[in-house]
């Protein structure tokens, strides 16, 4: 059949095929000489699935054409390596009748499907690389949720307990500063000077630590979202001076001069009182503990860049914030390099509690520092009403004032 | 003189659990690290010499590398025809494959009820990684009657074994002559 029109269909459209009679013994092979194999010709006379081994243990669908009870036997996508490369093949038996119609053999047909298998493999490849790395996600991803679980799990144990042991300091610690005060009012009797410094150093250490237990206390409310504002239209500048006020001891004793500018006609703020005071003292604590004595710290209140919201800004002259601590330096704890170096006390949760009261206000706080030269921290609270409604506060005073 | 017989073997499990290169560590002693997917099927011949009391018979393994992605589930069928054994294979890494070796087998009995089964749990060389017990493993093996190995076609360990142990098995259940 070499070179006839039929032989050339054959090896152009990559078919060739092997006939065998009702033994199951090859007795032609043509077309496409390799996709058979090199030596099928060796094979006339032999066994069919020696010739393709691809039909061992199919001897029964074999035997079911030439008994005329199948009509086909089919495989799809068979791999066979030749020369180093994969070819893909799809190999048909099908009966082979005699002019009768008696079925006297068998026609075995390959076909080269190669092109399409190596399009299907790519996309198998790809679709199986895929569902790998997806696997590998979802499982990273299930560590994670229970690492999450255990995390949360084990902070609300220590939720829990600082809340608990906050609270049963409160206690005996208001029996502590009481008899204190009591003592210092000479209820007792008289104190003479030595006493007295005794007892004022100890009351100063039983404030201190009223402070650290509150802050304790503070955090876990923040954390179980217990803490609620008591919104009012506030005169912020008012607000300032007072806890102004109250500091003052503490910027005498380390002569830092504070100025306070307040613009005319700013209109109250929108916040709870008692906390926004907390979130001043916060800070002006802070830029009282990290300026030098004889620095400078100055409260500035001025209308925000965001409409509706008022700034106050509380800059020093102090240490200043590296980068690498300013990203952390409102996370919980979080102690910056100058606060452990410079030994100054405190737990880390003040700028903490600060931002998270800021936004519980619905307003930013934030910070600009350069390390040596001082720190600004900004926050922002709403106006009450909307911006311009409300009449200025007439007690805000003219024009910038310096306190302290 | 020894008797010669020729035996289907099916390797199943799914993709990227090591089939091919459980094939290729047994057939050719070669390993490659880079993971190509099979589609549709490759055999591979392997000729082994098998005793059988005083006899030894001269089994040739034809061993079909079926593809694992479900795309190809529907072409099983003609795949699994006159299989006389299997190796279920699951990858040690990856729990879910495990579990779905008991559908592979049931496909297979379904087609070709006789076949003997063995299991192979893949990859033992990724100690690290490793997510199955042997527990688990042999509970999955006890339900399918198959005797299992923890395999590494990377090193080699246990494949000849494991391929060794399931001739065995076709020989013992295999009529005294060949094809």
């Amino acid at each position: 059949m070499n070179g006839t029109p039929a032989q050339l269909v054959l090896q152009d459209r990559r078919i060739a095929y092997a006939i065998a009679d009702r033994n199951l013994q090859v007795v032609e092979v043509g077309g496409a000489p390799d996709l058979l194999g090199e030596d099928a010709v060796s094979c006339l006379g032999r066994a069919l699935v020696d010739l393709v081994p691809e039909l061992v243990g199919s001897e029964d669908a074999l035997a079911e054409i030439l008994d005329g009870a199948r009509e086909r036997f089919q495989l799809d996508w068979v791999n066979r390596e030749v020369a180093g490369r994969i070819l893909y093949l799809t190999m048909v038996d099908l009966p082979l009748r005699s002019p009768g119609g008696r079925v006297a053999g068998l026609i075995h047909i390959v076909q080269d499907t190669t092109e399409m298998g190596i399009l299907g493999q790519e996309l198998a490849q790809r679709r199986n690389e895929l569902r790998l790395l997806y696997d590998q996600l979802a499982r990273r991803n299930r560590e994670l949720a229970a690492a999450n679980a255990e995390l949360r799990r084990l902070d609300e144990i220590k939720s829990t307990f600082v809340s608990v042991s906050a609270h049963e300091l409160r206690t005996p610690l208001s029996l502590i500063t009481g008899y204190l005060e009591m003592l210092l009012e000479e209820n007792f009797g008289p104190l003479n000077p030595d006493q007295r410094e005794c007892l004022e150093t100890v009351q100063r250490s039983a404030h201190r630590l009223w402070g650290l237990v509150n802050n304790l206390l503070d955090v876990t409310r923040i954390e179980a979202g217990r803490i609620e504002l008591t919104l009012r239209p506030t005169n912020l500048a008012a607000l300032v001076e007072r806890v102004v006020a109250e500091f003052r001891p503490q910027l005498e004793a380390r002569a830092q001069r504070l100025a306070l500018q307040v613009p005319p006609g700013l209109p109250p703020a929108l916040c709870d009182e008692t906390r926004a005071a907390q979130i001043i003292g916060n800070l002006l604590s802070n830029a009282s503990k990290y300026t030098p004595e004889g620095g400078r710290i100055t409260i500035a209140l001025s209308p925000a860049a965001e409409e509706g919201f008022l700034q106050l800004a509380v800059a020093d002259t102090g240490v200043g914030i590296s980068p690498d601590d300013r990203t952390h330096l409102f996370d919980r704890f979080f102690r910056s390099r100058a606060a452990v170096q410079g030994k100054v006390e405190g737990l880390g949760l003040g700028l903490y509690i600060a931002r998270s009261l800021v936004e519980l206000h619905g307003g930013r706080i934030w910070v600009e520092s350069e390390p040596g030269r001082g720190s600004t921290f900004y926050v922002t609270f709403p106006v009450a009403g909307p911006a311009g409604d409300t009449p200025p506060l007439g007690e805000t005073g003219p024009g910038p004032r310096a306190a302290g | 003189m020894a008797t010669a017989i020729s035996k289907k073997v099916c390797l199943l499990g799914d993709f990227a659990v090591g089939k091919t290169s459980l094939v290729r560590r047994f057939v050719y002693n070669l390993f490659n690290d880079k993971y190509l997917s099979t589609i549709g099927v490759k055999v591979s011949r392997k000729a082994v010499a098998v005793p059988r009391g005083d006899d030894v018979v001269e089994l040739s393994m034809m061993l079909w590398d079926l593809a694992g992605s479900e795309e190809f589930s529907q072409l099983r069928d003609s795949y699994l025809r006159g299989a006389a054994g299997a190796v279920l294979v699951c990858d040690l890494t990856r729990p879910e494959t495990l579990e779905s070796l008991r559908s592979y087998a049931e496909d297979l009995l379904r087609i070709s009820p006789g076949a003997r089964l063995i299991l192979a749990a893949n990859k033992r060389d990724l100690t690290d990684q490793q997510r199955l017990t042997p527990q688990q493993i042999e509970a999955v093996a006890a339900d399918l009657h198959a005797p299992c190995y923890l395999t590494s076609a990377k090193t080699g360990e246990e494949v000849e074994a494991l391929f060794r142990r399931l001739g065995q098995m076709l020989v013992e259940a295999a009529p005294g002559t060949g094809r």
